[in-house]
């Protein structure tokens, strides 16, 4: 946080607050300081709802935490629905880099290089199912906004797995009469069900990635071409 | 919005003759769940409070109490009343098929017809059902655990029919085509499908997982 050379902490936001009585600060200032808001509500969301669960957490707890006002909150985000949805893409960045690399240089047939991607996928995640889950929960809430949206209706995931399809269509892999978002969908309702046996059962990655590759093997069964 | 208040009236029938208290609690109850049911529909699970519930009802918040240990106690209610009703629908439409793979698409169809009058309920089960709290408690419950129980029946049927090959992953595709089936209620919720198109993606669904145990 950016503060006024030699003022404490409190003295610098006792400075900001009168001066925004006087002037409107910079906007460049003024959007730090909103950011820096939004950094602190996010940190102090995320412990909170790994330690004790989505639901079981208030925004009033995560105003504590934070060390900033309930108020203050809602200025930088609308619901708790929308704090958990900012925590879970901030985490898919490093997947995705991951993803990125990998995808290009995976070989084998189709089956083969959508179980890669996916057990890349549960490796990362495994840690979180139970925040995972409660994300898709939020999903169906009516306070999240439609913006965001979790699950397999995350783009960036669904456009890799649409790719590898298509490009089983092109090698001869794939029934080229699959209309791919078929699949996609088919992949997605198993995807989703291994989180809810990770999040139930403590399943760890090896054995979601295990139960996935078989669900794969049998929807492949379905689309390889004969 | 007919076969909510059959449902509500199924449930207050009762075997034996019911002494005049036990009848008014009953009442009470059946008034608790229709105005949940209403609120639960119009601001989902998270908003509707018990509360408002209670005002709904015209009752206090002690009353709704009496009769209900929480929230999520009477909206697993409302949900297992609603899955009996549902899996009956689903036995029915399904005892039509001529083969396991029309009695899937004929049960998959009953389902989303059920829910077609009544989406933003379906929309608040799913959140409960995500919920790492109450959704193994839904998701375990007999009425639920008899609607996958129909789906692994069909297979069966084909089986011995001689449609289908005998199947060494049954549990596991029997769970692919419950939670296809499930899958695609996001399409009805958020992206208003038809009953027909939900019908067409669920038989090209069901081919696809059918695929590996169909003959020829």
């Amino acid at each position: 946080m950016a503060s006024p050379e030699g003022l404490s902490l409190d003295q610098a936001r006792l400075a900001e607050v009168s001066t925004s009585f006087v002037a409107a600060p910079p906007s460049g200032a003024r959007q730090s300081q909103k950011e820096a808001t939004r950094k602190r509500v996010i940190d102090a969301a995320r412990e909170l709802f790994d330690r004790q669960g989505y639901q079981g957490t208030t925004i009033r707890e995560i105003a504590r935490q934070a060390g900033i006002s309930v108020g203050s909150v809602f200025t930088t985000f609308a619901s708790k629905g929308e704090i958990l949805s900012q925590i879970m893409e901030d985490r898919l960045d490093g997947l995705y880099g991951e993803l990125d690399q990998v995808v290009p240089n995976l070989r084998g047939s189709t089956a083969d290089r959508l179980r890669s991607i996916f057990a890349i996928h549960f490796s990362f995640e495994a840690r979180r199912t139970r925040l995972f889950l409660a994300h898709i929960a939020a999903a169906y809430d009516w306070t999240l906004s439609s913006a965001a949206r979790p699950m397999g209706r995350n783009q960036k995931l669904v456009g890799i797995i649409r790719d590898c399809i298509v490009k089983g269509i092109a090698e001869n892999d794939v029934d080229p009469n699959l209309d791919p978002q078929l699949a996609v969908d088919l992949l997605r309702a198993a995807y989703v069900w291994i989180y809810r046996m990770a999040a139930l059962d403590g399943a760890d990655a090896e054995a979601m990635t295990e139960v996935m590759d078989r669900q794969i093997g049998l929807i492949a069964s379905g689309f390889q071409r004969r | 919005m007919m076969h909510i208040s059959q449902i509500q009236t199924s449930d207050e029938t009762s075997a034996r003759a019911p002494t005049r208290r036990a009848l008014a609690k009953q009442q009470t109850r059946s008034k608790v769940l229709a105005a949940a049911r209403r609120l639960f529909s119009e601001q989902g699970y998270e908003g509707a409070t018990i509360r408002d519930i209670a005002a709904a009802a015209g009752m206090s918040t002690g009353a709704v109490f009496a009769n209900f240990t929480d929230k999520s106690d009477l909206f697993q209610e409302i949900m297992l009343t609603d899955m009996i009703a549902l899996g009956e629908a689903m036995r029915q439409a399904a005892s039509h098929g001529v083969t396991a793979q029309d009695s899937l698409l004929k049960l998959f169809v009953a389902g989303y017809r059920f829910y077609q009058a009544q989406l933003p309920l379906a929309r608040a089960a799913f959140s409960v059902g995500w919920s790492p709290q109450d959704g193994p408690l839904l998701r375990g419950s007999l009425p639920v655990q008899t609607l996958v129980g129909l789906i692994s029946d069909q297979l069966v049927r084909g089986a011995q029919s001689g449609e289908l090959k005998a199947d060494d992953q049954q549990v596991l595709r029997t769970q692919m085509l419950f939670d296809a089936y499930l899958a695609n209620y996001d399409q009805a919720i958020f992206q208003d499908w038809t009953l027909e198109a939900l019908q067409e993606r669920s038989r090209e669904q069901i081919a696809i997982l059918l695929a590996g145990i169909r003959k020829s």
